[in-house]
Protein backbone atom coordinates (compact mmCIF):
# COMPACT_ATOMS: atom_id res chain seq x y z
CA UNK A 1 0.00 0.00 0.00
CA UNK A 2 2.86 2.37 0.91
CA UNK A 3 4.40 1.78 -2.52
CA UNK A 4 1.10 2.56 -4.27
CA UNK A 5 0.78 5.79 -2.28
CA UNK A 6 4.34 6.83 -3.17
CA UNK A 7 3.72 6.25 -6.88
CA UNK A 8 0.33 7.99 -6.61
CA UNK A 9 1.83 11.01 -4.87
CA UNK A 10 4.68 11.34 -7.35
CA UNK A 11 2.28 10.89 -10.29
CA UNK A 12 0.39 13.83 -8.87
CA UNK A 13 3.65 15.78 -8.74
CA UNK A 14 4.36 14.78 -12.34
CA UNK A 15 0.90 15.98 -13.37
CA UNK A 16 1.35 19.29 -11.63
CA UNK A 17 4.67 19.72 -13.40
CA UNK A 18 2.78 19.60 -16.67
CA UNK A 19 1.37 22.91 -17.76
CA UNK A 20 -1.87 21.41 -19.08
CA UNK A 21 -3.06 20.49 -15.60
CA UNK A 22 -2.10 23.90 -14.31
CA UNK A 23 -4.03 25.39 -17.22
CA UNK A 24 -7.03 23.29 -16.21
CA UNK A 25 -6.84 24.62 -12.65
CA UNK A 26 -6.57 28.18 -14.00
CA UNK A 27 -9.59 27.66 -16.27
CA UNK A 28 -11.54 26.21 -13.34
CA UNK A 29 -10.63 29.15 -11.13
CA UNK A 30 -11.49 31.65 -13.86
CA UNK A 31 -14.82 29.90 -14.38
CA UNK A 32 -15.63 30.18 -10.68
CA UNK A 33 -14.69 33.87 -10.78
CA UNK A 34 -16.77 34.45 -13.91
CA UNK A 35 -19.77 32.67 -12.39
CA UNK A 36 -19.56 34.80 -9.26
CA UNK A 37 -19.35 37.95 -11.38
CA UNK A 38 -22.29 37.03 -13.62
CA UNK A 39 -24.45 36.05 -10.67
CA UNK A 40 -23.83 39.42 -9.12
CA UNK A 41 -24.76 41.46 -12.18
CA UNK A 42 -27.74 39.50 -13.55
CA UNK A 43 -30.38 37.24 -12.10
CA UNK A 44 -29.82 34.63 -14.73
CA UNK A 45 -31.72 31.94 -12.81
CA UNK A 46 -34.89 34.01 -12.82
CA UNK A 47 -34.60 34.41 -16.58
CA UNK A 48 -34.07 30.68 -17.13
CA UNK A 49 -36.81 29.64 -14.69
CA UNK A 50 -39.44 31.15 -16.94
CA UNK A 51 -38.56 28.40 -19.42
CA UNK A 52 -39.07 25.78 -16.72
CA UNK A 53 -42.63 26.79 -15.86
CA UNK A 54 -41.38 28.49 -12.74
CA UNK A 55 -39.50 25.41 -11.45
CA UNK A 56 -36.88 27.52 -9.79
CA UNK A 57 -34.78 24.62 -8.45
CA UNK A 58 -34.54 22.92 -11.84
CA UNK A 59 -33.65 26.21 -13.49
CA UNK A 60 -31.08 26.86 -10.78
CA UNK A 61 -29.39 23.49 -11.32
CA UNK A 62 -29.59 23.83 -15.11
CA UNK A 63 -27.78 27.15 -14.96
CA UNK A 64 -25.15 25.63 -12.71
CA UNK A 65 -24.68 22.83 -15.25
CA UNK A 66 -24.56 25.35 -18.08
CA UNK A 67 -21.41 26.77 -16.57
CA UNK A 68 -19.90 23.50 -15.55
CA UNK A 69 -20.54 21.23 -18.56
CA UNK A 70 -18.34 22.99 -21.13
CA UNK A 71 -15.51 23.44 -18.64
CA UNK A 72 -15.58 19.81 -17.51
CA UNK A 73 -15.68 18.70 -21.14
CA UNK A 74 -12.64 20.83 -21.92
CA UNK A 75 -11.07 19.63 -18.67
CA UNK A 76 -11.52 15.96 -19.60
CA UNK A 77 -10.10 16.58 -23.09
CA UNK A 78 -7.12 18.39 -21.58
CA UNK A 79 -6.63 15.69 -18.95
CA UNK A 80 -6.60 12.97 -21.62
CA UNK A 81 -4.02 14.95 -23.55
CA UNK A 82 -1.82 15.49 -20.54
CA UNK A 83 -2.08 12.07 -18.94
CA UNK A 84 -1.41 10.25 -22.22
CA UNK A 85 2.33 10.51 -21.68
CA UNK A 86 2.36 9.29 -18.06
CA UNK A 87 2.94 5.65 -18.97
CA UNK A 88 5.27 6.16 -21.96
CA UNK A 89 7.47 8.44 -19.83
CA UNK A 90 7.51 5.84 -17.06
CA UNK A 91 8.50 3.16 -19.58
CA UNK A 92 11.46 5.13 -20.93
CA UNK A 93 14.80 3.36 -20.73
CA UNK A 94 16.65 4.40 -17.61
CA UNK A 95 13.45 5.22 -15.77
CA UNK A 96 11.61 1.91 -15.81
CA UNK A 97 14.81 -0.05 -15.06
CA UNK A 98 15.23 1.93 -11.91
CA UNK A 99 11.60 1.58 -10.83
CA UNK A 100 11.64 -2.17 -11.38
CA UNK A 101 14.87 -2.49 -9.42
CA UNK A 102 13.00 -1.33 -6.32
CA UNK A 103 10.95 -3.58 -4.03
CA UNK A 104 7.71 -2.71 -5.76
CA UNK A 105 5.56 -5.11 -7.74
CA UNK A 106 4.52 -4.33 -11.27
CA UNK A 107 0.85 -4.37 -10.20
CA UNK A 108 1.56 -1.71 -7.58
CA UNK A 109 3.35 0.42 -10.15
CA UNK A 110 0.40 0.48 -12.56
CA UNK A 111 -2.16 0.88 -9.78
CA UNK A 112 -0.21 3.84 -8.38
CA UNK A 113 0.03 5.46 -11.81
CA UNK A 114 -3.68 4.95 -12.34
CA UNK A 115 -4.65 6.41 -8.97
CA UNK A 116 -2.26 9.35 -9.42
CA UNK A 117 -3.80 10.30 -12.77
CA UNK A 118 -7.33 9.94 -11.42
CA UNK A 119 -6.48 11.90 -8.28
CA UNK A 120 -5.20 14.89 -10.21
CA UNK A 121 -8.40 15.04 -12.26
CA UNK A 122 -10.48 14.57 -9.12
CA UNK A 123 -8.75 17.58 -7.56
CA UNK A 124 -9.21 19.72 -10.67
CA UNK A 125 -12.86 18.79 -11.09
CA UNK A 126 -13.50 19.26 -7.37
CA UNK A 127 -12.00 22.79 -7.46
CA UNK A 128 -14.29 23.69 -10.35
CA UNK A 129 -17.49 22.13 -9.07
CA UNK A 130 -17.14 23.10 -5.43
CA UNK A 131 -16.25 26.65 -6.53
CA UNK A 132 -19.29 27.00 -8.78
CA UNK A 133 -21.52 25.30 -6.20
CA UNK A 134 -20.38 27.69 -3.47
CA UNK A 135 -20.93 30.72 -5.72
CA UNK A 136 -24.51 29.61 -6.49
CA UNK A 137 -25.30 28.44 -2.98
CA UNK A 138 -24.22 31.67 -1.31
CA UNK A 139 -26.00 33.79 -3.89
CA UNK A 140 -29.32 31.95 -3.78
CA UNK A 141 -29.13 30.29 -0.36
CA UNK A 142 -29.99 26.96 -1.96
CA UNK A 143 -27.63 24.29 -0.69
CA UNK A 144 -28.01 21.42 -3.12
CA UNK A 145 -25.47 18.92 -1.78
CA UNK A 146 -26.46 16.35 -4.41
CA UNK A 147 -24.80 18.61 -6.93
CA UNK A 148 -21.42 17.71 -5.46
CA UNK A 149 -21.91 14.06 -6.44
CA UNK A 150 -21.18 14.96 -10.04
CA UNK A 151 -17.51 15.35 -9.05
CA UNK A 152 -17.45 11.56 -8.91
CA UNK A 153 -19.31 10.85 -12.16
CA UNK A 154 -17.01 13.18 -14.08
CA UNK A 155 -13.90 11.77 -12.43
CA UNK A 156 -15.21 8.26 -13.10
CA UNK A 157 -15.57 9.14 -16.79
CA UNK A 158 -11.93 10.19 -16.85
CA UNK A 159 -10.89 7.05 -14.94
CA UNK A 160 -12.46 4.85 -17.64
CA UNK A 161 -10.69 6.74 -20.42
CA UNK A 162 -7.43 6.77 -18.47
CA UNK A 163 -7.53 2.96 -18.19
CA UNK A 164 -7.59 2.86 -22.01
CA UNK A 165 -4.67 5.31 -22.14
CA UNK A 166 -2.71 3.08 -19.74
CA UNK A 167 -3.39 -0.06 -21.77
CA UNK A 168 -2.25 1.49 -25.05
CA UNK A 169 0.64 3.24 -23.30
CA UNK A 170 1.94 -0.15 -22.15
CA UNK A 171 1.32 -1.80 -25.50
CA UNK A 172 2.90 0.87 -27.67
CA UNK A 173 5.18 2.84 -25.26
CA UNK A 174 3.79 5.88 -27.03
CA UNK A 175 1.24 8.47 -26.00
CA UNK A 176 -0.54 9.07 -29.33
CA UNK A 177 -2.46 5.76 -29.76
CA UNK A 178 -3.93 5.77 -26.24
CA UNK A 179 -4.88 9.41 -26.52
CA UNK A 180 -6.53 8.91 -29.91
CA UNK A 181 -8.52 5.88 -28.76
CA UNK A 182 -9.65 7.66 -25.61
CA UNK A 183 -10.86 10.61 -27.67
CA UNK A 184 -12.52 8.22 -30.10
CA UNK A 185 -14.43 6.46 -27.30
CA UNK A 186 -15.35 9.68 -25.55
CA UNK A 187 -16.36 11.79 -28.51
CA UNK A 188 -17.57 9.26 -31.11
CA UNK A 189 -18.03 5.64 -30.01
CA UNK A 190 -19.94 6.23 -26.79
CA UNK A 191 -22.42 8.86 -28.09
CA UNK A 192 -22.87 6.92 -31.32
CA UNK A 193 -23.56 3.59 -29.60
CA UNK A 194 -26.04 5.28 -27.27
CA UNK A 195 -27.89 6.70 -30.27
CA UNK A 196 -27.81 3.35 -32.10
CA UNK A 197 -28.96 1.39 -29.03
CA UNK A 198 -31.85 3.64 -28.02
CA UNK A 199 -32.84 5.46 -31.19
CA UNK A 200 -32.01 3.20 -34.15
CA UNK A 201 -31.75 -0.39 -32.88
CA UNK A 202 -35.51 -0.70 -32.40
CA UNK A 203 -36.02 0.07 -36.06
CA UNK A 204 -33.68 -2.69 -37.25
CA UNK A 205 -35.00 -5.99 -38.58
CA UNK A 206 -31.69 -7.83 -39.00
CA UNK A 207 -31.17 -9.65 -35.69
CA UNK A 208 -27.41 -10.08 -36.23
CA UNK A 209 -26.96 -6.35 -36.68
CA UNK A 210 -29.19 -5.70 -33.69
CA UNK A 211 -27.20 -8.20 -31.60
CA UNK A 212 -23.92 -6.64 -32.72
CA UNK A 213 -25.06 -3.19 -31.68
CA UNK A 214 -26.26 -4.56 -28.36
CA UNK A 215 -22.89 -6.23 -27.78
CA UNK A 216 -20.91 -3.12 -28.67
CA UNK A 217 -23.15 -0.93 -26.56
CA UNK A 218 -22.78 -3.10 -23.49
CA UNK A 219 -19.06 -3.73 -24.07
CA UNK A 220 -17.87 -0.16 -24.52
CA UNK A 221 -17.99 2.33 -21.66
CA UNK A 222 -20.96 4.67 -21.62
CA UNK A 223 -19.08 7.90 -21.03
CA UNK A 224 -21.65 10.08 -22.80
CA UNK A 225 -24.48 8.71 -20.63
CA UNK A 226 -22.45 9.10 -17.44
CA UNK A 227 -21.38 12.64 -18.29
CA UNK A 228 -24.85 13.53 -19.58
CA UNK A 229 -27.96 11.84 -18.26
CA UNK A 230 -26.58 10.40 -15.02
CA UNK A 231 -24.64 13.54 -14.05
CA UNK A 232 -27.67 15.76 -14.67
CA UNK A 233 -29.96 13.43 -12.75
CA UNK A 234 -27.59 13.44 -9.76
CA UNK A 235 -27.24 17.22 -9.89
CA UNK A 236 -31.02 17.57 -9.75
CA UNK A 237 -31.17 15.26 -6.76
CA UNK A 238 -33.10 12.60 -8.64
CA UNK A 239 -30.54 9.87 -7.96
CA UNK A 240 -29.66 7.15 -10.45
CA UNK A 241 -32.60 5.24 -11.90
CA UNK A 242 -30.51 2.85 -13.97
CA UNK A 243 -27.12 1.62 -12.75
CA UNK A 244 -26.39 -0.40 -15.90
CA UNK A 245 -24.26 2.30 -17.64
CA UNK A 246 -22.18 2.75 -14.50
CA UNK A 247 -21.75 -0.96 -13.83
CA UNK A 248 -20.90 -2.00 -17.39
CA UNK A 249 -18.48 0.93 -17.62
CA UNK A 250 -16.89 -0.10 -14.35
CA UNK A 251 -16.58 -3.62 -15.78
CA UNK A 252 -14.82 -2.15 -18.83
CA UNK A 253 -12.46 -0.17 -16.58
CA UNK A 254 -11.59 -3.23 -14.49
CA UNK A 255 -11.10 -5.35 -17.61
CA UNK A 256 -8.87 -2.75 -19.30
CA UNK A 257 -6.81 -2.19 -16.19
CA UNK A 258 -6.57 -5.95 -15.58
CA UNK A 259 -5.32 -6.54 -19.13
CA UNK A 260 -2.85 -3.66 -18.71
CA UNK A 261 -1.44 -5.21 -15.53
CA UNK A 262 -1.31 -8.71 -17.08
CA UNK A 263 0.65 -7.37 -20.09
CA UNK A 264 2.89 -5.22 -17.93
CA UNK A 265 3.76 -8.19 -15.71
CA UNK A 266 5.17 -10.04 -18.72
CA UNK A 267 6.79 -7.06 -20.39
CA UNK A 268 10.56 -6.75 -20.58
CA UNK A 269 12.45 -3.48 -20.58
CA UNK B 1 28.32 -17.33 1.43
CA UNK B 2 27.38 -16.11 -2.03
CA UNK B 3 25.60 -12.83 -2.64
CA UNK B 4 24.89 -13.86 -6.23
CA UNK B 5 24.36 -17.40 -7.49
CA UNK B 6 23.70 -17.82 -11.18
CA UNK B 7 23.00 -21.23 -12.59
CA UNK B 8 22.96 -21.80 -16.38
CA UNK B 9 21.14 -18.58 -17.09
CA UNK B 10 20.11 -18.17 -20.70
CA UNK B 11 18.37 -15.26 -22.32
CA UNK B 12 17.11 -15.32 -25.88
CA UNK B 13 15.47 -12.25 -27.38
CA UNK B 14 12.92 -13.03 -30.04
CA UNK B 15 11.77 -10.51 -32.58
CA UNK B 16 8.06 -10.70 -33.21
CA UNK B 17 8.50 -9.25 -36.69
CA UNK B 18 10.92 -11.64 -38.40
CA UNK B 19 11.09 -14.44 -35.79
CA UNK B 20 14.80 -13.71 -35.47
CA UNK B 21 16.34 -14.89 -32.23
CA UNK B 22 19.28 -13.28 -30.49
CA UNK B 23 21.17 -15.16 -27.83
CA UNK B 24 21.99 -12.47 -25.29
CA UNK B 25 23.20 -14.79 -22.57
CA UNK B 26 24.19 -18.41 -22.94
CA UNK B 27 24.31 -20.93 -20.10
CA UNK B 28 25.83 -18.35 -17.82
CA UNK B 29 26.89 -19.57 -14.40
CA UNK B 30 28.65 -17.51 -11.76
CA UNK B 31 28.95 -17.12 -8.02
CA UNK B 32 29.89 -13.86 -6.36
CA UNK B 33 31.01 -14.08 -2.75
CA UNK B 34 29.55 -11.71 -0.19
CA UNK B 35 31.66 -8.68 0.63
CA UNK B 36 33.63 -8.68 -2.60
CA UNK B 37 33.74 -6.48 -5.67
CA UNK B 38 33.11 -8.35 -8.90
CA UNK B 39 33.85 -6.69 -12.22
CA UNK B 40 32.17 -7.80 -15.41
CA UNK B 41 33.96 -6.83 -18.59
CA UNK B 42 32.91 -7.24 -22.15
CA UNK B 43 32.58 -5.38 -25.42
CA UNK B 44 29.35 -3.56 -26.27
CA UNK B 45 26.50 -6.00 -26.73
CA UNK B 46 28.28 -8.76 -24.80
CA UNK B 47 25.31 -9.17 -22.45
CA UNK B 48 26.56 -7.33 -19.36
CA UNK B 49 23.49 -5.14 -18.91
CA UNK B 50 21.23 -8.06 -19.85
CA UNK B 51 22.70 -10.01 -16.94
CA UNK B 52 22.03 -7.22 -14.44
CA UNK B 53 18.51 -6.75 -15.78
CA UNK B 54 17.85 -10.46 -15.37
CA UNK B 55 19.10 -10.42 -11.80
CA UNK B 56 16.86 -7.47 -10.98
CA UNK B 57 13.73 -8.89 -12.62
CA UNK B 58 13.59 -6.18 -15.30
CA UNK B 59 13.68 -8.91 -17.93
CA UNK B 60 13.01 -12.63 -17.51
CA UNK B 61 15.31 -15.60 -18.18
CA UNK B 62 14.57 -18.01 -21.01
CA UNK B 63 16.25 -20.77 -19.00
CA UNK B 64 18.20 -21.25 -15.82
CA UNK B 65 17.89 -19.88 -12.31
CA UNK B 66 19.54 -17.22 -10.23
CA UNK B 67 19.53 -16.06 -6.64
CA UNK B 68 20.50 -12.77 -5.10
CA UNK B 69 21.14 -12.63 -1.36
CA UNK B 70 19.79 -16.16 -1.20
CA UNK B 71 16.40 -15.33 -2.75
CA UNK B 72 15.24 -16.29 -6.22
CA UNK B 73 15.25 -13.29 -8.53
CA UNK B 74 11.48 -13.21 -9.04
CA UNK B 75 10.96 -12.42 -5.34
CA UNK B 76 10.80 -8.65 -5.67
CA UNK B 77 10.83 -7.85 -1.94
CA UNK B 78 14.50 -8.80 -1.66
CA UNK B 79 15.24 -5.69 -3.71
CA UNK B 80 14.93 -3.62 -0.55
CA UNK B 81 18.47 -4.89 0.17
CA UNK B 82 19.71 -4.11 -3.34
CA UNK B 83 20.99 -0.90 -4.91
CA UNK B 84 21.20 -0.26 -8.65
CA UNK B 85 22.73 2.41 -10.80
CA UNK B 86 21.68 1.83 -14.42
CA UNK B 87 23.87 2.89 -17.30
CA UNK B 88 21.54 5.55 -18.69
CA UNK B 89 19.43 6.45 -15.72
CA UNK B 90 16.68 8.97 -16.14
CA UNK B 91 15.04 10.82 -13.30
CA UNK B 92 11.93 13.00 -13.48
CA UNK B 93 13.39 16.37 -14.53
CA UNK B 94 10.87 18.38 -12.51
CA UNK B 95 12.25 17.00 -9.26
CA UNK B 96 15.06 18.44 -7.16
CA UNK B 97 18.03 16.34 -6.08
CA UNK B 98 16.60 15.70 -2.62
CA UNK B 99 13.18 14.84 -4.05
CA UNK B 100 14.71 12.25 -6.37
CA UNK B 101 16.31 10.56 -3.38
CA UNK B 102 13.10 10.87 -1.37
CA UNK B 103 11.11 9.17 -4.16
CA UNK B 104 13.48 6.23 -4.60
CA UNK B 105 14.08 5.99 -0.87
CA UNK B 106 10.36 5.62 -0.23
CA UNK B 107 10.13 3.00 -2.97
CA UNK B 108 12.93 1.14 -1.21
CA UNK B 109 10.83 1.00 1.93
CA UNK B 110 12.39 3.94 3.81
CA UNK B 111 10.42 6.72 5.45
CA UNK B 112 10.32 9.51 8.00
CA UNK B 113 13.29 11.16 9.65
CA UNK B 114 15.62 8.23 8.97
CA UNK B 115 15.09 8.82 5.24
CA UNK B 116 15.72 12.55 5.60
CA UNK B 117 18.94 11.95 7.52
CA UNK B 118 20.07 9.37 4.98
CA UNK B 119 19.35 11.73 2.05
CA UNK B 120 21.58 14.43 3.57
CA UNK B 121 24.24 11.84 4.32
CA UNK B 122 24.22 10.54 0.76
CA UNK B 123 24.31 14.00 -0.81
CA UNK B 124 27.29 14.76 1.40
CA UNK B 125 28.96 11.50 0.37
CA UNK B 126 28.73 12.30 -3.35
CA UNK B 127 29.54 15.99 -2.90
CA UNK B 128 26.11 17.27 -3.87
CA UNK B 129 25.01 18.82 -0.57
CA UNK B 130 24.78 22.28 -2.10
CA UNK B 131 22.72 20.98 -5.01
CA UNK B 132 20.01 19.11 -3.10
CA UNK B 133 17.46 21.86 -3.58
CA UNK B 134 18.24 22.42 -7.26
CA UNK B 135 16.08 20.92 -9.99
CA UNK B 136 17.97 18.11 -11.61
CA UNK B 137 17.38 19.48 -15.10
CA UNK B 138 20.19 21.89 -14.17
CA UNK B 139 22.62 19.08 -13.25
CA UNK B 140 25.63 18.19 -15.39
CA UNK B 141 26.22 14.61 -16.57
CA UNK B 142 28.78 14.03 -13.82
CA UNK B 143 26.42 15.40 -11.18
CA UNK B 144 23.63 13.14 -12.43
CA UNK B 145 25.97 10.20 -12.16
CA UNK B 146 26.86 11.12 -8.59
CA UNK B 147 23.18 11.55 -7.75
CA UNK B 148 22.61 8.13 -9.29
CA UNK B 149 25.22 6.64 -7.02
CA UNK B 150 23.61 8.33 -4.00
CA UNK B 151 20.28 6.83 -5.09
CA UNK B 152 21.84 3.37 -5.39
CA UNK B 153 23.37 3.57 -1.91
CA UNK B 154 20.49 5.30 -0.14
CA UNK B 155 18.88 2.21 1.36
CA UNK B 156 22.23 0.93 2.67
CA UNK B 157 22.03 -2.09 0.36
CA UNK B 158 23.94 -5.31 0.90
CA UNK B 159 24.30 -5.86 -2.83
CA UNK B 160 24.98 -3.04 -5.28
CA UNK B 161 24.81 -3.26 -9.06
CA UNK B 162 26.66 -0.49 -10.84
CA UNK B 163 26.50 -0.18 -14.59
CA UNK B 164 29.27 2.15 -15.77
CA UNK B 165 29.30 4.16 -12.53
CA UNK B 166 32.00 6.63 -13.60
CA UNK B 167 30.57 7.35 -17.01
CA UNK B 168 30.80 11.11 -17.61
CA UNK B 169 32.57 11.77 -14.33
CA UNK B 170 35.82 13.78 -14.31
CA UNK B 171 39.07 12.16 -13.01
CA UNK B 172 38.71 13.63 -9.51
CA UNK B 173 35.08 12.49 -9.34
CA UNK B 174 36.17 9.04 -10.54
CA UNK B 175 38.71 8.82 -7.77
CA UNK B 176 36.05 9.85 -5.24
CA UNK B 177 33.68 7.17 -6.54
CA UNK B 178 36.45 4.57 -6.36
CA UNK B 179 37.08 5.55 -2.73
CA UNK B 180 33.37 5.25 -1.94
CA UNK B 181 33.30 1.77 -3.45
CA UNK B 182 36.39 0.66 -1.57
CA UNK B 183 34.85 1.97 1.64
CA UNK B 184 31.70 -0.04 0.90
CA UNK B 185 33.81 -3.11 0.41
CA UNK B 186 35.36 -2.56 3.82
CA UNK B 187 31.83 -2.53 5.19
CA UNK B 188 31.31 -6.00 3.68
CA UNK B 189 29.00 -4.84 0.92
CA UNK B 190 28.96 -6.83 -2.31
CA UNK B 191 29.44 -4.81 -5.48
CA UNK B 192 28.76 -6.01 -8.99
CA UNK B 193 30.41 -3.65 -11.42
CA UNK B 194 29.99 -3.35 -15.17
CA UNK B 195 32.60 -1.10 -16.65
CA UNK B 196 34.41 -0.33 -19.86
CA UNK B 197 37.22 1.29 -17.92
CA UNK B 198 39.60 -1.61 -17.49
CA UNK B 199 42.01 0.38 -15.34
CA UNK B 200 39.14 1.08 -12.96
CA UNK B 201 38.21 -2.58 -12.77
CA UNK B 202 41.83 -3.49 -12.22
CA UNK B 203 42.05 -1.10 -9.28
CA UNK B 204 38.79 -2.03 -7.61
CA UNK B 205 37.78 -5.60 -8.12
CA UNK B 206 38.53 -8.83 -6.30
CA UNK B 207 37.37 -10.97 -9.19
CA UNK B 208 36.73 -10.28 -12.82
CA UNK B 209 34.60 -12.00 -15.44
CA UNK B 210 35.02 -11.49 -19.17
CA UNK B 211 31.89 -11.83 -21.20
CA UNK B 212 31.61 -12.03 -24.97
CA UNK B 213 28.48 -12.69 -26.98
CA UNK B 214 26.64 -13.89 -23.91
CA UNK B 215 29.31 -16.36 -22.84
CA UNK B 216 31.57 -16.10 -19.83
CA UNK B 217 34.96 -16.71 -21.40
CA UNK B 218 37.17 -16.21 -18.34
CA UNK B 219 36.77 -15.61 -14.64
CA UNK B 220 39.28 -15.12 -11.88
CA UNK B 221 41.17 -12.58 -9.80
CA UNK B 222 42.91 -9.78 -11.67
CA UNK B 223 46.20 -11.41 -10.72
CA UNK B 224 45.18 -14.80 -12.08
CA UNK B 225 44.08 -13.25 -15.33
CA UNK B 226 47.05 -11.02 -15.92
CA UNK B 227 49.88 -13.25 -14.69
CA UNK B 228 52.05 -14.54 -17.52
CA UNK B 229 52.80 -18.16 -16.85
CA UNK B 230 56.48 -18.75 -16.13
CA UNK B 231 57.77 -15.46 -17.53
CA UNK B 232 60.13 -13.45 -15.37
CA UNK B 233 62.21 -10.33 -15.53
CA UNK B 234 65.62 -10.75 -13.87
CA UNK B 235 68.30 -8.28 -12.93
CA UNK B 236 71.62 -10.12 -12.59
CA UNK B 237 75.24 -9.26 -12.09
CA UNK B 238 78.33 -11.33 -12.75
CA UNK B 239 81.45 -11.38 -14.87
CA UNK B 240 80.57 -14.26 -17.15
CA UNK B 241 76.81 -13.90 -17.07
CA UNK B 242 76.44 -13.63 -20.85
CA UNK B 243 78.38 -16.82 -21.44
CA UNK B 244 76.40 -18.79 -18.88
CA UNK B 245 73.14 -17.64 -20.39
CA UNK B 246 74.26 -18.72 -23.85
CA UNK B 247 74.96 -22.19 -22.49
CA UNK B 248 71.32 -22.83 -21.52
CA UNK B 249 69.55 -25.16 -23.93
CA UNK B 250 66.88 -24.13 -26.45
CA UNK B 251 63.96 -24.92 -24.16
CA UNK B 252 64.86 -21.91 -22.07
CA UNK B 253 64.48 -18.41 -23.46
CA UNK B 254 66.86 -16.02 -21.72
CA UNK B 255 67.14 -12.69 -23.52
CA UNK B 256 69.07 -9.59 -22.55
CA UNK B 257 66.66 -6.69 -22.50
CA UNK B 258 69.34 -4.13 -21.62
CA UNK B 259 70.51 -2.32 -18.47
CA UNK B 260 71.32 -5.59 -16.74
CA UNK B 261 67.81 -6.95 -17.16
CA UNK B 262 66.93 -10.26 -18.78
CA UNK B 263 63.64 -11.83 -19.82
CA UNK B 264 63.41 -15.45 -18.80
CA UNK B 265 60.82 -17.86 -20.11
CA UNK B 266 60.73 -21.40 -18.71
CA UNK B 267 58.33 -24.29 -19.04
CA UNK B 268 57.71 -24.90 -15.33
CA UNK B 269 58.96 -24.11 -11.85
CA UNK B 270 61.40 -27.08 -11.84
CA UNK B 271 63.14 -25.56 -14.83
CA UNK B 272 63.05 -22.13 -13.17
CA UNK B 273 64.80 -23.49 -10.09
CA UNK B 274 67.35 -25.27 -12.25
CA UNK B 275 68.18 -21.96 -14.00
CA UNK B 276 68.49 -20.13 -10.69
CA UNK B 277 70.77 -22.87 -9.33
CA UNK B 278 73.05 -22.68 -12.36
CA UNK B 279 73.28 -18.91 -12.05
CA UNK B 280 74.09 -19.02 -8.34
CA UNK B 281 76.58 -21.87 -8.70
CA UNK B 282 78.46 -19.75 -11.21
CA UNK B 283 78.68 -16.78 -8.88
CA UNK B 284 75.99 -14.72 -10.59
CA UNK B 285 74.15 -12.42 -8.22
CA UNK B 286 70.39 -12.24 -8.68
CA UNK B 287 69.47 -8.67 -7.70
CA UNK B 288 65.81 -8.74 -8.64
CA UNK B 289 63.26 -11.16 -10.04
CA UNK B 290 59.69 -10.21 -10.98
CA UNK B 291 57.04 -12.40 -12.52
CA UNK B 292 55.82 -10.79 -15.71
CA UNK B 293 52.22 -9.60 -16.05
CA UNK B 294 50.00 -8.53 -18.89
CA UNK B 295 47.77 -5.55 -18.38
CA UNK B 296 44.09 -6.34 -18.00
CA UNK B 297 43.56 -4.56 -21.29
CA UNK B 298 46.00 -6.90 -23.10
CA UNK B 299 44.28 -9.94 -21.62
CA UNK B 300 40.84 -8.58 -22.39
CA UNK B 301 41.69 -7.91 -26.04
CA UNK B 302 43.44 -11.22 -26.56
CA UNK B 303 40.61 -13.19 -24.94
CA UNK B 304 37.97 -11.44 -26.99
CA UNK B 305 39.95 -12.00 -30.20
CA UNK B 306 40.50 -15.63 -29.29
CA UNK B 307 36.79 -16.05 -28.61
CA UNK B 308 35.91 -14.39 -31.93
CA UNK B 309 38.27 -16.74 -33.77
CA UNK B 310 36.72 -19.79 -32.10
CA UNK B 311 33.31 -18.50 -33.07
CA UNK B 312 34.37 -18.29 -36.75
CA UNK B 313 35.80 -21.82 -36.76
Amino acid sequence: MKNILTITWYSLREALARKVFIAFIIISTLTVGLVTLILNVADIVKVVSSGYQGNYFQAFTTVEMMFISPVTLIGILMSIFSSASFIPVMLEKGNIDLLLSKPISREQLITGKFLGGVLVVLINIAVLIIGVWLAFSFKFSIWNFNFLLIIFTITFTFAILYSVIILFGILTKSSAPGMMIAYLIFLIVSPMLYTFEFKISGLLINSFLKGSIDFLYYFFPKTSEIMGKITMSLALGNGIDNYQPLLTSLGFLILTLGISIAIFRKKEF
Amino acid sequence: MNAIEINSLTKVYSSSFNKKQTMALQNFSLNVTEGTIFGLLGPNGAGKTTLIKLLLGIIFPTNGTAKILNYYIHEYKIKSRVGYLPENHKYPSYLKGKEVLDFYGKLSGMSGSSLKIKIDEMLELVNLSKWGKTKIKNYSKGMMQRLGLAQALLNDPDLIFLDEPTDGVDPIGRKEIRDILLNLKQRKKTIFLNSHLLSEVELLTDRVGILNKGKLIREGTVNELTQKKQEYKLSIEGENAEQIIKDFDNRISFVNSGNGYYNLKVSDSVQLNMVLDVLRNNGIIIKEMVQQKDSLEDIFISLIQESEKKELQ
